[in-house]
């Protein structure tokens, strides 16, 4: 008997060996991690309404720049530049007090002065003072949702000069060549300790297509996938991650409606769209169909908004109407899915009676949009798509369920905005890569990555 | 916003009623039912506070009289959870003066979606009534914290034992007293060592000792407590070197240092140590393993491969996370795992490289079981669903490994692992994958099982 234990014992042991041909390891310092993206940035600056606005642009930002605040993955607010803070007059003023010994890339030491400057400049309407150590926001009224909104990558502190801006991240800049590749170099002095790798290079403008082909082909390291091309690329085997929806894709009418046979037809296009079989044929199975502006893992009650088709209320909406105008439908012509939504979408109004016609041009009365929702806190992601619907954003701010939801239901009645879809973010990664994830908001966790040796 | 409330059983009342109503036996029996239920209904949520605002809510729009209710499960919640809600909501609604009826015969249909989102849920009432439009009400309570799930265990030579879980990284513990288990531990974290002891089966907090260092820690920081023999303890950090005075209440002198870290643990070379000196040269001379120290890079995770005083004729090795040392007659067959994931067998003589699918985590035991010494190395696959890293023995009868331990599994990655002082066992911390909380384990084997 016991022999034939060792025996076990033994084998086992060699297969354990054959097996574990990847084992566990602590993480490993240095290499060049080589990343493609999509997007052109135009600027490094974090307050940079482009970069803000796409989550190309937010990972960017992040590996530079920090705020003061972060938010974990249960959406709580952690200190990052700010060890702690209070609030007092009823959330109306808020104190942060400053982390100490961080320092910018070119040695300068984080000061209230300096943190006040950057916030100062990307909201400009915001009175900022500081007070020895600390900063002090006065705000307009009561804002519980400050913290949420300094954890914004367009709130990084940024120390702003006649050259790129420069932050107190993990990565510096060694050399930016605009909209086509950015080079970053590890901070040896970064506060929260070296990043484990040594650079990043990432190169900016590529197809996804051509983002896909560079992995394998093992030129790059992670890559981002298109939406479409998720459940395929899945398919082959390939490590891809995906963030919870974060993205919201829906149609946005550019002016509000002047009668009441416009709200009638907007109704009706609403309810004209076949959003089960939009997500089967043409997302390939990817993101969730939505009636409303947040998604269900932010609200808990998306689903209250319908998303089924309705050609008989449609057309009954659409016969209040005597003469029906051909409304222009906008859409991305750089995004390949965005035609063949806006064709689909047209065609399912043209069922329930009413006229669109496609445009990729600037101008058109209603907009295809992908919205990239900035945040994992509701409120703040109402008030974005407020912002881009030009609909004052909700002032009562409560952690109450019902007041988000009168506020989301005060968006939708505006009837500035068909939501369509919640969609998710996914990356692709070589096998070498390690210790990568990507937030429920979207945003790469990147401080902590490294790159497994590839010798035998 | 509701605060989560959790029954909060009343243990006194109910163990003094059973106490006092039955004989003396069948109280023993009956203390120990109280005691299991009072635990199972400690663990069962209280719904009542939320129940209770949406069926007013419900009321409120419905008023009473005859509604078809429906409820739909969208969350995580169990099933029993479920049922245990849907009764609770019909109890007050009738109390408010619904009636429950087929739609057929229905004033109004309330449809209940039990939903959730990223912190909280969200109970939603949709209610249709005969005139008008839908009316939506909800209610949101906080979800609890995460909890672990408890593992089955199984017989296995090598043998876990909790120590101390917290938040923040631990480094290393070391046990400063036993008695037989261990009553006084050190926790080495990033900023600060901690001192507990036990006291009535609770771990009580005695003192704080920060660590001062000029320069930000490397990520993966790591760290190790060892016992001393004139004084309690030496703290070694990637460039610094923390060491404690004798006696209590303890101090902590840091300096910025390159000194190299011991390979060698505690009673290991001989010697008694201050906490404890029965364990020593008692031992016997021919267990004696000479110490080897190894050079830690200051702004790294790794050994840089400088060993003092050496090895037979090597002086360096490839960088390296770990040792282990396997004594010979002749020699002393050392393991370290290098950074390029393979382990290095040196035996004074030779460097042989293999690649034995190990992790970087090796740390030896002097045990009486097997060949009386054994490897203990961290070892687990890198599947994305992995979300445990395990933990086995191995001999080496000649230059192979030989597994002599089913591996047992940690609830996330070993992120330190240390032979402790008296050498026949080793601290292992783990990173729960669940909580995000560091678990420091002493890991033991046990012969003949």
């Amino acid at each position: 008997m016991r022999l034939i234990v060792w025996r076990w014992l033994a084998v086992s042991s060699l297969l354990i060996a054959a097996l574990a041909l990847q084992a566990e390891t602590r993480p490993q310092y240095g290499g060049t991690l080589h990343i493609a993206v999509h997007a052109v940035p135009t600027s490094l600056d974090p307050a940079d309404s482009l970069t803000a606005n796409s989550f190309a642009g937010r990972n960017i930002t992040l590996l530079m720049f920090e705020t003061l605040v972060t938010t974990d993955d249960s959406n709580r607010v952690r200190g990052l530049l700010a060890t702690s803070w209070q609030a007092s007059s009823g959330n109306a003023r808020w104190q942060f007090h400053l982390r100490h010994n961080v320092k910018f890339h070119d040695g300068t030491a984080l000061t209230a002065e300096i943190a006040a400057a950057s916030l100062r400049i990307s909201n400009p309407s915001w009175k900022v003072a500081t007070d020895g150590d600390s900063l002090v926001i006065e705000c307009d009224g009561p804002d519980s949702e400050l913290p949420a909104e300094l954890a914004q990558s367009r709130n990084a502190i940024a120390k702003r000069s006649l050259d790129n801006p420069i932050g107190t991240g993990p990565f510096h800049i060694v050399d930016w060549q605009l909209g086509k590749k950015l080079t970053l170099t590890a901070n040896e002095d970064y506060w929260r300790g070296r990043p484990f790798l040594d650079g990043i290079e990432i190169e900016m403008g590529k197809s996804f297509r051509d983002q896909l082909t560079a992995l394998e082909l093992g030129r790059v390291d992670l890559v981002e996938v298109a939406l479409e091309q998720a459940h395929r690329v899945s398919l082959e085997g390939r490590r891809i991650v995906s963030s919870a929806p974060v993205e919201l894709l829906a149609l946005v009418f550019t002016r509000d409606a002047q009668a009441s046979e416009e709200r009638s037809l907007r109704e009706a296009l609403a309810l004209s769209i076949d959003r089960a079989s939009i997500r089967s044929v043409l997302l390939q199975g990817s993101g969730q169909a939505t009636g409303g502006v947040l998604p269900n893992w932010m609200s808990g009650y998306d689903f209250v908004f319908s998303t089924d088709a309705d050609l008989v209320r449609a057309r009954h909406a659409r016969e209040q109407v005597r003469t029906i105008p051909t409304w222009t439908l906008g859409y991305d012509g750089s995004d390949p899915v965005a035609r063949l939504l806006a064709d689909r979408i047209a065609l399912n109004g043209k069922d329930a009676g009413l006229a669109l016609q496609l445009t990729s041009a600037g101008t058109s009365d209603i907009r295809l949009m992908r919205i990239p929702l900035p945040s994992a806190d509701p409120w703040i992601d109402i008030a974005e798509v407020s912002a881009i619907c030009r609909i004052p954003p909700a002032k009562n701010k409560s952690t109450s369920i019902e007041d988000l939801y009168a506020a989301e239901q005060t968006l939708l009645t505006a009837q500035r905005i068909i939501p369509l879809f919640h969609l998710p973010v996914s990356y692709a990664a070589a096998p070498t890569l390690q210790d990568w994830n990507v937030r429920p908001d979207g945003t790469l966790t990147m401080a902590d990555v490294w790159l497994r040796s590839s010798k035998p | 916003m509701w605060t989560a409330v959790y029954n909060s059983a009343i243990p006194s009342f109910y163990l003094n009623t059973v106490i006092r109503t039955f004989p003396s036996g069948f109280r023993v029996a009956q203390v120990c039912f109280a005691v299991i239920g009072l635990v199972i209904v400690g663990w069962t949520a209280d719904w009542n506070s939320p129940e209770q605002h949406l069926a007013k809510k419900i009321a409120a729009v419905t008023g009473p009289g005859a509604v078809a209710l429906s409820l739909e499960n969208r969350s995580s919640l169990g099933k029993r959870d479920a049922e245990i809600i849907q009764n609770g909501l019909r109890a007050v609604l009738e109390a408010l003066g619904l009636r429950f009826v087929k739609a057929d015969h229905a004033a109004a249909t309330v449809t209940i979606s039990l939903s959730e989102n990223s912190t909280s849920y969200v109970w939603v009432a949709e209610i249709r009534q005969v005139a008008g439009d839908a009316a939506v009400v909800m209610v949101s309570t906080p979800r609890p914290e995460g909890s672990s799930v408890a593992r089955d265990s199984v017989p296995l030579t090598l043998r876990k034992t909790p120590l101390w879980t917290q938040d923040d990284p631990i480094l290393d513990v070391a046990v400063l007293d036993e008695n037989p288990s261990p009553v006084h531990i050190a926790v080495l974290a990033p900023e600060k060592i901690s001192l507990y002891h036990l006291q009535g089966g609770k771990w009580q907090p005695e003192q704080e000792l920060p660590i001062a260092h000029q320069r930000p820690w490397p990520r993966d920081l790591r760290g190790r407590l060892t016992l001393a023999r004139d004084h309690l303890f030496d703290a070694y950090l990637p460039g610094v070197l923390c060491t404690s005075t004798a006696a209590s209440p303890l101090t902590l002198n840091c300096r910025e240092s390159d000194d190299p870290w011991p390979l060698v643990s505690g009673t290991l070379n001989g010697g008694a140590l201050a906490v404890f000196p029965s364990a020593g040269l008692s031992s016997g001379a021919s267990m004696v393993v000479p110490q080897l120290r190894a050079f830690f890079a200051p702004t790294r995770n790794f050994f840089t491969g400088a060993i003092t005083p050496g090895t037979g004729k090597f002086t360096t090795v490839p960088k390296f996370y770990s040792a282990a040392v396997l004594p010979r007659d002749k020699y002393m067959l050392w393991l370290f795992a290098a950074i390029d994931g393979q382990t290095h067998l040196v035996d004074g003589l030779n460097d042989q490289a293999a690649r034995l699918g190990w992790g970087s985590d090796l740390a030896s035991v002097k045990t009486a079981c097997g060949a009386g010494w054994q490897v203990l190395s961290s070892s687990a696959d890198q599947a994305e669903d992995q979300t445990e890293d395990s933990l086995r023995a191995y001999e080496f009868p000649d230059r192979d490994p030989v597994a002599v331990s089913p591996a047992i599994d940690f609830p996330g990655p070993i992120t330190a692992l240390w032979t402790e002082s008296k050498g026949d066992t080793a601290i292992a911390v783990a990173r729960n994958r669940e909580t995000g909380s560091y678990e420091a384990y002493r890991v033991a084997m046990a012969c003949g099982q």
